[in-house]
């Protein structure tokens, strides 16, 4: 689950903190990704590395029916759009249930093949490939911030007026993070699928959308380390009150207050979070 | 219109819509006209100034050349090489692309971007600014870069001298300069652009005089060194008769009188309206 949230955190970070903007579509995204990997494994038997460009390619495409309408809103718009984007998708995943079988879900997603014959199964070997998919991420994340891309993003974010005066057609530069973005959080939601082999609406609702954000928030965004801190957390947290004996019903609850909490105070002593380099406004 | 044409602004209206109460106290719209009918030339490779009381509408204009704002009525004509291009459609960006620059009131640079990232951000070779392009590119990326930095501290030691605050400072954030050292970033940052014409508003506003001196010093090298044209919103009468060439008095939404800075100040009209003397 941790590579999961580092992969889900990482690519939002390219959003928030990259790019100033706030997406609550983040859940639909990686429910997309998901349903996607689904269809690519189980309808059309692909193998793991061609589900997984499917994946990649789909969740972007897809994604940019709502990148284009909704990135020339300005601000809280955009923030909007975000939230009916998400809402949409929940109810079509949930609703049409001739497609995705609604709220029954979907059981038996097979494990990842590779090359025809290696089939990742049990902890250790998914761990492994989880964890080499999710470094692959952060590197080519790490890669795009300290790329000209990610500079004339900081730009958008810093002063988008100025970065339109110098020539930056502001309104691509935030398409194409928020398709990159979208390509990359597909590929959690891959991972989320074949790990737990059943999926259904519930694991990519709005909640789920404030939790990433929680997580990259609470971690902090703008560099790289930042968002996989936040990530670690949020996976750390419930094992950590697990451990300290509380009762999971307590527990449930009281991750959620630390969550809150957390958020109120950062937002007021260290608005760059645990270990971002920006601090959200 | 002669050769030395760079900018032809022709009959520019532009209102904006208040909301007022009206006399029997319901919220009412009107729409009141800021720029009444602009008709302004700017010469090639000189500098001019536009003078005018606070909220005549001069930033207004200034939005309206550089595309921020659409105009009511009229048309803009930029001529960076010879030939006229229509701008009344195209937007901010591909003005600033075509080579209009822009600096604003308030210092609008890139605060939480290190100093030297002001600079290359605005470089006008966009090369490795897609998503993968520094990625799959990765070797002529590198150079690109090499060339961008080597440019930027050129233009810094051009400017400021071999030993200077943005040098030493490159590294930091932009907002770790004084208020005054971002404003002359902002110019520098001019620079890295291919710009042929550049709007400044009201450059000298709330630096001291030991800066202003600096930026007479910069503009001056943008239109001797570099062939560019200036067109300067200004309060500061002293330092529009030290630097303009031309200077346009802008009144109840028009442009009331023009000529030699010292023509403007000797002007009875301009000196009671709005020099107070
Ligand atoms: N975006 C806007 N919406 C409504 N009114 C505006 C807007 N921008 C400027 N104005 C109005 O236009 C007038 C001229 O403003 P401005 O061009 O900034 O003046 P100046 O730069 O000459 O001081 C002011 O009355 C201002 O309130
Ligand atoms: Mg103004």
């Amino acid at each position: 689950m941790i590579n999961i949230y580092i992969i889900l955190t990482t690519s939002t970070n390219l959003l928030v903190g990259m790019t100033n903007l706030l997406s609550l579509g983040q859940a639909a995204l990686y429910g997309i990704g998901a349903y996607l990997a689904v269809l690519a494994m189980m309808v059309l038997n692909l193998s793991f590395i061609p589900t997984l460009i499917f994946v990649i390619i789909g969740t972007s495409l897809l994604s940019l029916l709502i990148a284009y309408p909704s990135l020339r809103l300005r601000g809280d718009y955009f923030v909007l759009a975000t939230l009916g984007f998400q809402l949409i998708v929940f109810t079509i995943l949930y609703n049409w249930v001739d497609v995705t079988r609604g709220p029954y879900g979907i059981p038996g997603i097979p494990s990842p093949i590779l090359f025809g014959d290696i089939v990742i199964t049990g902890i250790i070997p998914y761990l492994i490939l989880s964890s080499i998919l999710a470094v692959g991420v952060v590197s080519l994340f790490f890669k795009l911030i300290y790329s000209p891309f990610g500079r004339a993003l900081k730009a958008v974010r810093d002063d988008e007026l100025s970065a339109e005066a110098i020539g930056r057609n502001v309104t691509a530069l935030k398409i194409w993070a928020f398709v990159v973005s979208s390509g990359f959080i597909g590929i959690s939601g891959l991972l989320y699928a074949s790990y737990v082999s059943y999926i259904d609406p519930t694991s990519f609702n709005l909640d789920e959308a404030i939790f990433i954000l929680s997580a990259v928030i609470i971690g902090g965004t703008g560099n790289i380390k930042g968002p996989i801190i936040g990530a670690v957390f949020v996976v750390i947290l419930p094992e950590l009150l697990r451990f300290v004996g509380l009762p999971d019903s307590v527990a449930a609850n009281l991750r959620q207050i630390i969550y809150g909490l957390m958020i109120i105070i950062l937002m007021r002593l260290r608005p760059q979070g645990l270990a971002g380099e920006y601090a959200l406004r | 219109m002669n050769s030395d044409t760079i900018l032809i602004i022709d009959s520019i209206r532009k209102s904006f819509v208040r909301n007022i109460v009206n006399i029997r106290g319901k919220d009412e719209d009107e729409k009141f006209y800021v720029l009444e009918d602009i008709d302004l030339i700017l010469p090639a490779g000189k500098i001019t100034a536009l003078i005018g009381g606070n909220g005549t509408g001069k930033t207004t204009l200034f939005n309206i050349i550089s595309g921020f704002f659409k105009a009511d009525e009229g048309k803009i004509e930029f001529k960076p090489n010879g030939s006229l291009i229509e701008l009344t459609n195209l937007s901010a960006y591909k003005r600033a692309q075509l080579g209009i620059g822009r600096m604003f009131q308030d210092n609008h640079i890139f605060q939480n971007m290190t100093v030297l990232e002001n600079m290359l951000v605005a470089d006008e070779n966009f090369f490795g600014e897609r998503p993968f392009q520094s990625i799959i590119y990765y070797r002529k990326n590198n150079n690109v870069e090499k060339e961008r930095i080597e440019k930027a501290e050129k233009i810094f030691i051009d400017l400021f001298g071999e030993d200077n605050p943005f040098l030493n400072m490159k590294n930091e954030k932009a907002k770790n300069l004084s208020y005054g050292q971002q404003r002359l970033l902002g110019l520098a940052r001019l620079l890295m652009g291919n710009y042929k014409l550049l709007l400044l508003d009201e450059p000298t506003s709330g630096v001291n005089p030991v800066i202003i001196e600096k930026i007479k010093a910069i503009i001056n090298y943008f239109v001797e060194n570099k062939n560019m044209t200036v067109f300067l919103i200004e309060h500061n009468m002293k330092f529009v008769l030290d630097v303009a060439d031309f200077c346009h008095f802008m009144s109840k939404g028009i442009i009331a009188v023009s000529g030699t800075p010292e023509d403007i100040i000797g002007n009875p009209d301009v000196r009671k309206t709005y020099l107070g003397i």
